[in-house]
């Protein structure tokens, strides 16, 4: 039986996990682990006994894979991390994404400059996918102010939807062998010609395994120009998308995410794009149970004013009990907690350093 | 000999050790035998496409390996090659 909730938090200074039991009354926060070292994504892969994964983006002395066995208590690198060939010229400037894979061993990674690494012995060493890393478009697409990222990795039996900043949704239907931009419907609104075959800023991608060829994404939105880009829905795998925007404060944001339970039910951040800030000083989560067809603001617990911090694209997360919390981090180092689906709020830790992501699981 | 010193966070890449001790002609030569015999050392180092990371400095004795000839530096016995990281900001 699930007993206790694993949240692994990425920082400036390395990774956190807080751990709490199921009624999740206390929190408990041990690390940083890496220390000083910035983490981007984690994962908490619960195939057989968990093993947690996290990033550890050293500017100094490059990438590594950090693994711990014993639920976050201790962590070790991997014997190695992603990596291009040397005749390839490019070289891995950070680790944004970390999936499993179909095997019990397996793990995809999505890396900077924009790529795909797959490993089947747990981390400890990778290959990297050719099918997306050597796509005739991969040398076109252009960083954004974040980099050049490859962000999520959503595998849905034969298909694999990959989000790249700024690439575009890429989808494969046969694994992961070959790709094609799927992009039909989503805007980049920074561009002349907003509706192109690639390069759109793509944040984040969710989808629910109850609900077959649905996904929903945030996109780079905030253009007036081009209202409503910001916040799309496909239901036929990824091929088109269309907006789902209305309603909402803005349709700027980083992550996206549904409901464990209902994929009617979807959670975004909206931010107002000039600054990338609350609207208004005013944090909420607004919450979709209409898959987009109509948002409620969700402020019980969240600061009513004078609040201007960022949630990055992997900085929200939702666990699996009967009655799902959200848990989002900031940029400027909390971590707000929201129990019953985001109906009410409370920060966990106020302190820690500018969160990168949020990963929780039940085990 | 050429003595290579290593900064603390590197020293895990090589069994804890503060320094290495092995024969090589030029900076180049030595990186070459870091790649060789300690390849998690090498990584933090140089990125894959053999270049130095753009945050870590390499000393031939005092001298900053750019204000000598680069990885082409030539190295004599009893040179002192030494390894830090760049100073950090926030």
């Amino acid at each position: 039986m699930a007993n206790r909730i694993l949240l692994c938090i990425g920082t400036k200074k390395g990774l956190f996990v807080a751990e709490s039991a199921s009624p999740r009354r206390r929190f408990t926060l041990r690390g940083p682990f890496g220390p000083g070292v910035a983490v981007y994504s984690a994962l908490v892969d619960t195939r057989g006994t968990p093993r947690l994964y996290a990033s550890s983006c050293n500017p100094f002395f490059g990438m590594k894979v950090l693994r711990s066995t014993d639920l976050g208590k201790t962590f070790k690198e991997t014997k190695s991390a992603p990596a291009f060939s040397k005749e390839d010229g490019r070289a891995v400037a950070n680790i944004w994404s970390l999936e499993a894979g179909g095997n019990r061993k397996e793990l995809w990674c999505g890396v900077e400059p924009a790529a795909l690494f797959k490993s089947r012995d747990g981390g400890d060493s990778w290959e990297m996918v050719s099918g997306i890393s050597n796509h005739e478009h991969a040398r076109k697409w252009h960083p954004g102010n974040g980099g050049l990222c490859m962000h999520t990795i959503l595998r849905d039996g034969k298909r694999v939807h990959l989000g790249i900043s700024t690439g575009g949704h890429y989808l494969s239907e046969d694994g992961g062998e070959t790709f094609a931009a799927a992009n039909q419907g989503i805007g980049a609104g920074f561009l002349p010609d907003p509706f192109i075959e690639f390069g759109q800023c793509v944040h984040k991608i969710a989808r629910h395994s109850g609900a077959p060829g649905r996904l929903y994404m945030q996109n780079h939105g905030g253009f007036p120009e081009h209202p409503g880009i910001g916040v799309l829905r496909s239901d036929d795998h990824g091929h088109t998308w269309r907006s789902i925007a209305d309603g909402l404060p803005s349709d700027f944001g980083f992550p996206i995410l549904v409901h464990p339970h209902d994929p009617d039910t979807i959670y975004v951040m909206p931010l107002e794009a000039p600054t990338r800030t609350c609207p208004g000083g005013a944090p909420a989560v607004w919450r979709s149970e209409n898959g987009g067809g109509s948002w409620k603001k969700l402020t019980q617990g969240l600061p009513k004013k004078e609040s201007f911090f960022t949630v990055l694209r992997d900085a929200m997360d939702i666990d699996e009990l009967s009655s799902p919390a959200l848990y989002f981090g900031t940029t400027t180092g909390q971590l707000w907690f929201g129990r019953e689906g985001g109906e009410r709020w409370e920060c966990l830790f106020d302190s820690l350093p500018p969160i990168h992501c949020v990963k929780v699981t039940v085990v | 000999m050429i003595t290579v010193h290593l900064p603390a966070p590197l020293r895990d890449c090589c069994e804890g050790a503060s320094e290495l001790a092995f024969p090589a002609p030029s900076l180049r030569a030595v990186l070459d035998a870091l790649e060789q015999r300690h390849p998690s050392l090498h990584r933090s180092i140089c990125d894959e496409t053999g270049t130095v990371r753009r945050h870590v400095n390499l000393f031939v004795n005092i001298n900053h390996m750019r204000d000598c000839n680069g990885l082409d530096t030539p190295l004599v016995p009893g040179d002192v090659v030494t390894i830090l990281p760049a100073v950090s900001g926030g």
